[in-house]
């Protein structure tokens, strides 16, 4: 039984064949070049028609109907927000992927702190550019996205798993559990225990295995925080706040990647304002 | 029961010979800070005084993901797969853990057998060891200090080897087919074996006996504590994935891209995840992280039948491992109604 606000597409297995699309708004292109170098690359190919795919084909097209579109990217200027607007409105299923798409990405840094022209002066001064630019966003500031598919870049067995699901007339389970989680499977030291690292594992969504703190990298949060609210920036700031880091620093750090979301501030202040 | 001594030159030859009989695993140092049970190479790797271990021992029988069946959609069958039954000797494991294990088996095996976790424990060899308690141990006050039953060798620290007590019938087989790694205890081994356990118990920050935790949770239910400690909580899972006896799992389907098949895999699940408490329509059991904190205080001391222990048998791993530094057994003092040691 499928709830009715989860989006799926017709399994088709050897009656018919799905549609698919890849689009890029403001990003590195570093999403689409995974889709296209995953290891079963060939088997997907065969088994769907893509429609719009830069990184592999010339011959794509914005304006085709299909069954599910990926978009990679942020909302920066206004030809993102008219491309996206199409894209929304050809796809049965829409997929934000990477952290660009997710939660605006690395360009939304300052977000909160300086506005679009204050941004636009300190890049450009006085020079024009070819569109006009937006505040860098998330997609769903725009449009309803049915699935979300975070990492920067998306791990290879995530997009597996997205791909295969749709295929499978299904559709893929969220994660609503951190990183530290992950971490903690996989079998690592505690770097946040052991040497205060500023970790950013435990309001971070899983999903990459803890890529990073396995090699004992501190997590940057590039996937994006928990959701459902369940990011809790305040119980981690407290516990940063214990072994000596300052909230400009704990506010930056967590800003890189998740500066559009909406508990972050509060939950900071919540943290720096309680009594130790 | 059988009590023999491996005097400490023959404590290497002995585990050479246990890896001879399958994969060994054993406490290794893994950082500055912690231990974890690894696969054994060389043996003189294996740590013999060590606090705890990261990941708890139930992952060698119920591993944190693991595959139960493959389907295929075009003949509609689905088949099992069963773990090998390779046999497994896990050394170096503290009393806390074996009754962990014993916690596993009561829902693992007694209450519904579950084939994987059953062929792999049939498939286990288990060699306690004794140890001394840190801070953050409170076995004694959850009477799982010293276990008797559920290890097939423990050996306790002598000043010159150990003093081993023998389990199981496969205990006795071990001594019986290397009779040259074991000597006959002496009065002196007696005595050393008495001055060790007096010296342990005497340790423990916390004295007595908490059979009526459970009780004095249960009227407390609305505890400030209770709101106080889960707004420090992160959620991140950390105090249940490295429980001894946490047991709660999520099933997942993989399917093949062309749809004709897959795996269901199933995987450690954690009562500290939103979804956990999540069912079909949308309604959630325990919606807010306090109701997730709540939980696992109030199922870690509830009553398990089989050991006649709480499900908490005090390893001091919650406490240990937590990122948010929250303090398990000091919290539930305080609920008790001591507010710091007992």
């Amino acid at each position: 039984m499928i709830l009715p606000d989860h989006e799926i597409i017709e399994e088709c297995r050897d009656v018919c064949r799905a549609t698919v699309g890849v689009y890029v708004l403001t990003s590195c292109y570093g999403c689409q070049l995974v889709m296209a170098t995953v290891q079963k690359i060939m088997e997907v190919a065969n088994l769907v028609d893509f429609k719009c795919f830069y990184m592999v084909s010339s011959k794509s097209s914005l304006h085709e109907p299909v069954d599910i579109a990926f978009v990679e990217g942020s909302v920066s200027t206004e030809k993102d927000l008219e491309e996206l607007k199409e894209v929304r409105k050809n796809a049965k299923v829409l997929v934000a992927i990477g952290a660009c798409a997710v939660n605006g990405g690395v360009q939304s840094w300052s977000e909160g702190d300086l506005d679009y022209d204050k941004l636009y002066a300190s890049v450009y001064g006085n020079s024009k550019i070819k569109y006009k630019g937006l505040q860098a966003a998330p997609i769903d500031s725009y449009v309803k996205v049915d699935y979300y598919l975070p990492g920067c870049p998306p791990e290879e067995d995530e997009i597996m798993y997205f791909l295969s699901t749709f295929l499978f007339g299904s559709y893929p389970e969220e994660i609503d559990y951190p990183v530290c989680a992950e971490c903690r499977l996989a079998g690592n030291p505690c770097i946040l225990i052991e040497r205060d690292a500023p970790c950013l594992g435990p309001i971070t969504v899983a999903g990459c295995k803890a890529r990073c703190p396995s090699f004992g990298v501190p997590c940057i949060g590039c996937r994006g925080p928990v959701p459902h609210d369940n990011s809790w920036f305040d119980s981690l700031a407290l516990a940063f706040r214990n072994k000596g880091y300052s909230k400009d620093y704990i506010r930056e750090r967590m800003k890189i990647f998740c500066s559009h979301d909406k508990n972050l501030e509060e939950r900071l202040d919540k943290a720096f304002g309680r009594k130790k | 029961m059988r009590y023999v001594k491996l005097p400490k030159e023959k404590v290497y030859e002995f585990l050479e010979q246990l890896k001879s009989m399958g994969t060994l695993y054993g406490p290794k140092k893994i950082s500055e800070k912690f231990y974890d049970f690894r696969e054994i190479g060389d043996v003189k790797e294996v740590e013999f005084e060590y606090n705890r271990t990261i990941t708890p021992p139930r992952k060698f029988f119920f591993p944190e993901r693991e595959t139960v069946f493959t389907f295929d959609t075009v003949n509609v069958e689905i088949h099992e797969t069963l773990p090998t039954g390779d046999p497994i000797i896990i050394f170096g494991v503290h009393a806390c853990d074996i009754v962990g294990l014993r916690i596993m088996d009561s829902r693992f095996i007694d209450d519904q057998p579950d084939p994987y976790y059953q062929t792999r424990r049939e498939n286990g060899i288990i060699i306690g060891l004794s140890c001394l308690p840190d801070e953050y141990c409170f076995c004694s006050v959850r009477r799982t200090d010293f276990v008797d039953a559920g290890f097939d060798l423990f050996l306790h620290l002598l000043p010159d080897g150990y003093l081993v007590r023998v389990g199981t019938v496969t205990g006795h087989k071990l001594i019986e087919n290397s009779p040259e790694y074991f000597e006959e205890i002496s009065s002196e081994d007696k005595d050393n074996f008495a001055k060790f356990e007096a010296k342990r118990r005497s340790m423990f920050t916390v004295q007595g006996n908490w059979d009526d935790m459970r009780y004095r949770l249960e009227l407390h239910l609305d505890h400030p504590m209770y709101m106080r400690e889960s707004d420090k909580c992160l959620g991140c899972g950390n105090c249940t994935l490295t429980c001894p006896t946490c047991r709660c799992y999520e099933v997942k389907d993989l399917p093949t891209l062309d749809g004709a098949g897959g795996e269901r895999v199933r995987f450690w699940d954690s009562c500290q995840f939103r979804s956990h408490g999540l069912v079909a329509g949308g309604h959630n059991f325990r919606p807010t992280k306090k109701d997730r904190f709540l939980n696992r205080y109030q199922c870690k001391n509830a009553y398990c039948e089989t050991t006649t222990t709480a499900y908490c048998v005090g390893c001091g791993r919650c406490t240990y491992f937590c990122p948010a530094d929250i303090q398990f057994k000091e919290n539930l003092l305080e609920v008790y109604g001591f507010g710091g040691g007992a």
